[in-house]
């Protein structure tokens, strides 16, 4: 019966001396929140970041056209790595579900190390050991290409935990059918699988465009690489960076919104009991 | 297998150093930031409006931003704002304030998956807030959150690598492969030494946690 949260009923009826508390609370709060912005803005004062030769660039149309020529890179890179994601991600999963031993012991490994691995060690193999031993690639692949096969193992499970929550009940009644493995797969349980876990997959979207933002080790184009350019041209470090910040946090927040979005609707009564569906996998980087 | 011998001979301990630096990094920043994490939770979950806004900003901030862009801004905006802190902290630092932000996170939906009704019942058996939370509410927030929580700490030793990206005094394991790579020829060696070392990690962890997972999961 209780649609409401755990977190809601906690603090429904307080009692009186709960409720004096919890007065003096939020002005405490509200008092040290106001301090401690206070201190902030008295910081950036006394260090002389709040002069105009420091953010009066801002002002210039050239300051974001530049920026968002970074931006553009950025999307270029998360955008092509995410579709390497998804379908090599599909090869992995198609591989780990084999019912050939050999073919499933490799991609669990595949799997496994690329995974395994911080993303930052695959740009590096691609930008430090592939050039030497004759595989030259330009910075965009550099970035994107090491970015887009560690997603693709993670993306593989995600697919795989979608395709493991479709009720046994439709793969036999397909097979029964007469329906041949790969049609019961591909016209039956992958496109029910998909649907769980479409919000998954768009949180995986927000470890992507972090991820590119090791764009400046190769120096691609991408926002925090022309953001170091700015620096580099203005010497004003922290306003340059306070900017690039909230944008990534922007771009991530609408992506993670979007995600939880579609969880909610997809988790709707109407849909499918909550028991059946998949635990959505959370995004932890 | 004449460069692997030569290889482990010659880097051997600076490998196995390399491995301890980015545990020790883990182990510091996720036993900090599960602290904290667990703080900014009570704060959240507390009807004082001021204190959920300012915790749900901080939680939004630290969940979106790029780890190694809060990493240089730490290293070198901060130094413009007179706050300095030495190239090590600042990487523990970083890693501890993202930490927070995702343990907060993972808690809150663990609480919320406790029901209201029990909270009810709780109240009417004249059980006080303190215990309602502390007896009724954590045990099952915290045995809901095993999970999520093991993948937090595999994600935060694979983020430990942003330390090669300032001049940090002991390398770390994706430091070292940029500093070997630079005075050997045995790149690819040293990158699948590198590796194993990370994914043998990784599989532990979530070894572990599978296994506290299974103990302490509720079936509902």
């Amino acid at each position: 019966m209780s649609a409401r949260s755990a977190e809601e009923a906690l603090f429904e009826n307080p009692n009186s001396r709960t409720k004096l508390l919890l007065r003096i609370g939020t002005i405490v709060a509200a008092l040290a929140l106001l301090g401690l912005i206070a201190v902030i803005v008295l910081r950036f004062y006394q260090a002389g970041q709040l002069q105009s030769r420091y953010w009066k660039f801002f002002g210039w149309f050239t300051t974001w056209k530049f920026l968002f020529s970074g931006l553009i890179g950025t999307m270029a890179s998360a955008g092509m790595a995410g579709l390497i994601a998804l379908t090599v991600g599909l090869v992995f999963m198609a591989g780990r579900l084999s019912t050939i031993g050999p073919i499933r012991w490799v991609s669990v490994a595949l799997i496994e190390f690329l995974r395994g691995v911080p993303s930052l060690l695959l740009i590096y193999f691609c930008f430090l050991i592939l050039p030497p031993l004759g595989f030259k690639m330009n910075s965009y692949w550099m970035v994107t290409l090491p970015i887009g096969l560690n997603t693709a193992a993670v993306v593989a499970e995600v697919y795989r935990s979608g395709v493991l929550a479709v009720p046994r009940g439709q793969s036999e009644a397909a097979a029964s059918l007469a329906l041949s493995r790969w049609q019961v797969f591909f016209h039956v349980v992958f496109p029910q699988a998909i649907r769980y876990v479409v919000p998954s997959l768009l949180a995986q979207l927000v470890i992507v465009v972090k991820d590119t933002t090791f764009g400046y080790v190769v120096t691609y184009g991408e926002l925090m690489q022309n953001a170091k350019i700015l620096v580099a041209n203005y010497n004003s470090l922290v306003p340059v960076y306070l900017v690039v910040a909230v944008i990534y946090c922007v771009i991530n927040y609408a992506l993670s919104r979007a995600s939880q979005g579609l969880n909610n609707r997809l988790r709707a009564p109407t849909t499918r009991p909550k028991a059946d569906s998949p635990r959505m996998l959370v995004s932890s980087r | 297998m004449g460069d692997l011998a030569k290889l482990l001979k010659d880097f051997g301990p600076a490998f196995l150093n390399a491995a301890l630096i980015t545990w020790k990094l883990t182990i510091i920043s996720y036993s900090l930031g599960v602290l904290l994490g667990i703080v900014l939770t009570f704060l959240r979950v507390l009807p004082i409006k001021p204190l959920r806004r300012l915790v749900g900003v901080y939680v939004e901030v630290f969940r979106n931003i790029p780890t190694v862009a809060l990493l240089i801004i730490i290293v070198f905006a901060l130094p413009d704002l007179n706050v300095l802190i030495d190239y090590e902290p600042s990487v523990i630092v970083a890693l501890v304030l993202v930490c927070s932000a995702f343990t907060a996170d993972n808690l809150r939906s663990g609480i919320n998956t406790v029901e209201a009704g029990q909270i009810e019942a709780s109240y009417s058996l004249g059980m006080g807030l303190f215990r309602t939370m502390f007896d009724i509410v954590l045990p099952q927030a915290l045995r809901a959150v095993v999970q999520p929580m093991t993948s937090l700490l595999i994600g935060l030793m694979l983020s430990t690598a942003i330390a090669s990206q300032v001049p940090v005094p002991h390398r770390e394991l994706t430091g070292l492969v940029d500093m070997i790579n630079n005075e050997t020829a045995s790149g690819i060696l040293t990158f699948g030494i590198t590796a194993v070392f990370y994914v043998a990690s990784g599989l532990v962890i979530s070894w572990a946690g599978a296994r506290l997972e299974r103990k302490v999961r509720i079936l509902r």
